[in-house]
């Protein structure tokens, strides 16, 4: 097939994978007040792991270098001890001490984490954009 | 006998140009892409390559010109600013994006113009 518009495929990896990093990041946000998971135990942050990767083996460009796909290589738990506030009322709390753990979700840096990421998506498009005006270019040669 | 109008210097030149400008482009994209992934060298065309092809152009060696493959290679210039050992900059990326993008318009402008007056040539009338 024709790769009329070089690099897309890149870009497409990266905004996948950084639309997954703002599901992450969501659920997060989703969760940061919850003192009950799944496994009873309060709601852990999770954070992704991007990871580069070959696209496709190398086209016989005589060891070149080719650009590198990217993809989310695991979502890992945080692993940073839960919050503990004093709060003798909640049904979660320890009867003898009264503290509560909540989870170890920081929405300052969660915000910080949308933000980057959203900043990150706008560039790839702009590569998608580019590699659009690059093929439009190329297909006027000829033209006046 | 058309060859040879399609075999001069500078045509072939602009196309090697067009060559590295879309080889470029993806070697953009896929640092972008990898703007958050830790340890990712930046890659871009080789500065090599481009020495090479400034060289063929001045000695006007068309053959050697013809023959020449641009390449993609770590960019052993860039430096890590940050601590996780990337060494893309999301503002200077896009910078070379941009460039990148004005370059290539201009290489076709080049090779349009080539073409066109190479059609005034035969025709008599432009356009």
């Amino acid at each position: 097939m024709i790769n009329a518009l070089s690099g897309v495929d890149s870009a497409a990896m990266a905004m996948t994978a950084e639309r997954m990093r703002m599901d992450v990041v969501s659920q997060n946000i989703a969760n940061a007040h919850v003192t009950r998971g799944v496994d009873g135990t309060p709601y852990r942050r999770q954070q992704v792991v991007f990871e580069s990767f070959l696209k496709e083996a190398s086209q016989g460009k005589g060891g070149a270098e080719t650009p590198l796909g990217v993809r989310v290589a695991r979502i890992d738990q945080d692993q940073r001890p839960p919050r503990m506030v004093y709060n003798p009322a909640h049904p979660d709390a320890n009867p003898a001490t009264g503290m509560v753990g909540m989870p170890n979700v920081d929405m300052h840096s969660e915000m910080v984490d949308m933000i980057t990421s959203s900043r990150a998506f706008e560039a790839n498009l702009m590569v998608v954009k580019t590699a659009r005006t690059l093929a439009m270019q190329t297909l006027g040669i000829g033209k006046r | 006998m058309i060859e040879s109008l399609f075999n001069q210097t500078n045509h072939v030149a602009a196309k090697q140009l067009l060559d590295i400008t879309v080889l470029r482009h993806e070697a953009i994209a896929g640092n972008l892409a990898n703007l958050e992934t830790p340890n990712y060298k930046r890659l871009d065309v080789s500065g090599e390559f481009e020495k090479q092809l400034q060289d063929s152009i001045g000695t006007g060696n068309v053959r050697r010109l013809k023959g020449m493959q641009p390449q993609i290679s770590v960019d052993e210039t860039a430096v890590a600013s940050r601590r996780d050992g990337n060494t893309v900059d999301l503002e200077k990326e896009l910078v070379h994006l941009n460039r990148n993008g004005v370059e290539h318009a201009v290489e076709t402008q080049l090779i349009t113009g080539g073409l066109l007056k190479l059609r005034l040539a035969i025709t008599g009338r432009a356009g």
